[in-house]
């Protein structure tokens, strides 16, 4: 990675002083803009690949500042062991707690919503302890912290969300990938459930719609993909391993519909076969048109 | 000697106590303490429970600690050591006024209780649990006490959090977390008749102020047990000649001994306490090794003892003549607890202390009132509306006292069926009204899933086609959890519910061929 950052800055840097120097805002521009779209890391190490693919996005700095309040949201929904593939993994989680601290976080906040009990759920992903490890405050959601908020959006005109995740200074959405019935995959935006509070059941009926409108409040700042483990059959709970396939993979990037559009052809299907990321891309929430992104694929 | 009696008391209370609170889920698939250690050391529990199931698989060494403790010492398990007995003492000490000088002569009630007790679960009607008082204590604190003090602490904390200022506001939660993680449930626990359970609670700690330790005197059936047991008992009572009857000894009684009496001490209603010792003015009670003289048998009377166990040997037609005892008109609504075994070894079984349902992650399991019978009151039920099966949690086949809940390992449970799930698609959402969801197969727990759906085209009344997917349920893998039924959006009656057919402990309550 570093080696990277360093071919980078120094063709940045040799053509900055092979131009003349009137040129130089016009350099500093492209500079800025070179961070990759999204980045895609492949590798036998969860915590490396984790760290890496945040660094290909210009490093956690980029999204935390000093002293931020940062909440990261994986999903803890199923009580389920690591190895099926229910819940995001817990070295990714705490590799990207440790790098919001080392980005000068003052507090990190894990949590999640759970469909099955929070207590099992909390302690079975190994989330818990591994959070907690690295030093973020995991906390089981507080039932008066879900403030009904108006989002006059493509399918919900209001709905209880979780202040925490409203009131952070960043938020990082930390999916695992995995198929489920009514979304056909459960990446990103769906992941995005666990801090709607209500009879959450509801938005089935317009699934697609309403996880764009939450998606669209929440404001990620980042979005990484576990892909370590995914789970291919069953979803979004499994409980076989037959139906887990292991990627060993992490997917980053700023653009949630973007990187759910990738999270899709981990599965064989194309972007716009997933509701969501078809509506988000025409509620121009982000872009699923992966053709026209700047990829960049790194192999540890 | 009073003090040290107290201190005693205290400290078991306090364990008591202490081990009530930890009876809930940290998230691991163990408990991994003796939760039940109080229920195992109860010989009326052991004894009933031996007597109605006709066998011995029950925990034996604490049943024998007590055993020996009162043929040597009497019942020191009542006065010292009972977490009841001393909820009973505190109650007592807010009785106002003199403590009548000669009590009730009632004393032969609770022996009559415990005959009938006996004779029913000779009988295999098992109903001690309803009158043990540990069993009846951990009951009331689930069900009632323990729900109430958390209600009404989370409407103080809550009300502050709304409208206070910040300053205050951190000080409040800073206490309410403490409480959380020390005496509060995870969440608040709501029992279906936590009133009524609460209301006879109460009742009969107020029958101190009657007077006190009422229920020990007169009513505790266990306490019957172990008068029985003490008849014997190395540990005695001399009183010397310089008695002179003042009856100073007859006001600090707490039981119905009647002590004043030299030729008729009731040794069996003695609770150890040692007050009359304290308390003569003389100094001539003595409690020691040493053979009294005149302590006399409890006098029941024969036709008492014919009452009691005519009473018993009755209750046992009188509780059983219900048609839910028939197949296929047992109530549907009465799942058991994974685990449970068949209904009739059941209800043998279970003495209805309600460990299983303060343990319950999810709340789901409540206390019945005739779905499973008279004689089944009180004993467990799943319902799904109100918390569902977890999966991979074992817990209440953990705490169990009496083995009418199996301790199963996760591998085990996956393979329990406790009812069977069917969809009505007069309600459900995607047959009735055309209209996406399917959270049923969404949170449908097992490996291969038992709820899957089919891709339909419907109509709307435009004539439009809409594709929708409607669910199904694969008998075959569908485990009765009720998830599906506790997640369902068609709220009030859920579009999907669990019946009790299928469940793998029942021979007889079956519906596929197989």
């Amino acid at each position: 990675m570093h080696r990277r950052t360093f071919i980078k800055s120094a063709v940045v840097a040799g053509a900055a002083l092979s131009l003349p120097t009137g040129f130089a805002p016009l350099v500093r521009r492209l500079e800025a803009a070179a961070p990759p779209d999204l980045v895609v890391v492949r590798g036998a190490s969860p915590a490396g690949i984790t760290r890496a693919a945040v660094d290909g996005l210009g490093g956690m700095r980029r999204f935390v500042s000093r002293g931020a309040v940062v909440v990261v949201k994986p999903n803890i929904g199923w009580d389920r062991t690591p190895e099926y593939a229910a819940n995001t993994n817990p070295e990714v989680v705490a590799t990207v707690v440790r790098l919001c601290f080392e980005a000068g976080a003052r507090t990190v906040k894990v949590f999640d919503h759970p469909v099955a009990d929070a207590r099992r759920t909390y302690k079975q992903s190994g989330i818990a302890d591994a959070a907690a490890a690295a030093g973020a405050a995991v906390r089981f959601v507080d039932e008066r912290k879900f403030k009904d908020m108006r989002i006059d959006g493509l399918a919900l005109k209001s709905w209880p969300l979780y202040t925490e995740a409203i009131e952070a200074d960043a938020v990082i959405n930390l999916p695992i990938a995995k198929t489920h019935g009514i979304s056909g995959l459960t990446l990103g935006m769906k992941n995005f459930m666990g801090v709607m509070g209500g009879w959450r059941g509801r938005i089935h009926q317009r699934i697609d719609e309403s996880l764009v409108d939450v998606t669209r409040v929440v404001k990620p700042a980042l979005t990484i993909l576990d892909a370590v483990r995914i789970l291919t059959g069953n979803g979004p709970q499994g409980g076989s391993l037959a139906d887990v396939r292991r990627l060993d993979t992490v997917a980053a990037g700023v653009d949630p519909v973007a990187v759910d559009a990738f999270g899709a052809t981990l599965f064989g299907m194309k972007p716009a076969e997933l509701g969501c990321v078809r509506v988000g891309h025409q509620a121009r929430l982000g872009s699923m048109d992966l053709g026209r992104m700047n990829i960049q694929r790194i192999r540890l | 000697m009073t003090l040290l009696r107290r201190l005693t008391q205290g400290v078991f209370l306090l364990l008591f106590l202490g081990l009530f609170l930890q009876t809930e889920s940290r998230g691991a698939n163990d408990l991994g303490y003796p939760v039940k250690i109080f229920l195992d050391a109860d010989p009326l529990v052991f004894l009933t429970t031996a007597l109605a199931t006709r066998s011995l698989d029950l925990p034996l060494f604490w049943v024998c600690v007590v055993v020996v403790l009162t043929a040597l010492l009497g019942r020191v398990f009542c006065g010292w050591i009972c977490p009841l007995g001393t909820l009973h003492n505190l109650a007592g000490a807010l009785k106002r006024g003199p403590v009548r000088s000669r009590p009730a002569n009632g004393y032969h009630w609770k022996y009559q209780f415990l005959i009938a007790l006996m004779v029913s679960s000779l009988f295999t009607l098992q109903f001690g649990g309803i009158m043990d008082p540990l069993a009846l204590l951990i009951r009331s604190l689930s069900v009632s006490v323990h729900p109430a003090l958390q209600y009404a602490t989370a409407a103080g904390f809550d009300a502050i959090y709304a409208s206070f200022p910040a300053g205050v506001v951190d000080v409040s939660e800073w206490l309410y977390g403490l409480l959380k993680r020390g005496v509060l449930a995870f969440q608040q626990p709501l029992f279906l008749q936590s009133a009524l359970i609460g209301g006879i609670f109460a009742a009969i700690l107020a029958l101190n102020l009657k007077e006190p330790r009422f229920w020990c005197k007169y009513l505790c059936p266990l306490g019957a047990l172990l008068g029985f047991l003490s008849r014997y008992a190395l540990l005695d009572r001399t009183v010397s000649e310089g008695c002179d009857g003042c009856g100073a000894c007859v006001r600090t009684c707490q039981g119905a001994a009647h002590p004043d009496g030299k030729e008729t001490w009731r040794k069996a209603e003695c609770l150890a306490c040692m007050n009359c010792d304290d308390a003569c003015p003389r100094n001539a009670v003595r409690f020691g090794f040493r053979r009294g003289k005149g302590a006399v048998a409890p006098d029941l009377g024969k036709r008492r003892v014919v009452g009691s166990v005519l009473a018993g040997l009755l209750a046992v037609p009188l509780f059983r003549t219900t048609p839910r005892s028939r197949t296929g008109a047992a109530d549907p609504q009465l799942l058991r607890p994974p685990g449970a075994v068949a209904e009739k070894e059941f209800l043998r079984r279970c003495v209805k202390c309600g460990e299983c349902m303060k343990v319950c992650l999810t709340n789901g399991l409540q206390p019945t009132l005739w779905e499973a019978g008279a004689e089944g009151i009180w004993s467990p039920m799943l319902v799904p509306r109100i918390g569902y099966c977890e999966y991979r949690c074992t817990l209440c086949g953990q705490v169990c006292p009496t083995g009418a809940i199996r301790r199963l390992s996760p591998e085990e449970k996956a393979g329990v069926r406790i009812g069977l799930a069917m969809i009505d698609p007069g309600r459900c959402l995607p047959y009735a009204h055309g209209r996406s969801c399917i959270v049923c197969e969404e949170v449908c727990p097992t490996p291969k899933k038992a709820i899957w759906f089919e891709t339909a085209a419907v109509k709307d009344r435009d004539g439009r086609t809409l594709s929708v997917k409607q669910p199904h349920v694969d008998l075959s893998l569908c485990i009765g959890c009720g998830i599906c039924e506790a997640k369902c959006p068609v709220l009030g009656r859920p579009a999907i519910t669990v019946s009790s057919v299928g469940e793998s402990r029942s021979k007889d309550n079956q519906l596929l061929l197989s």
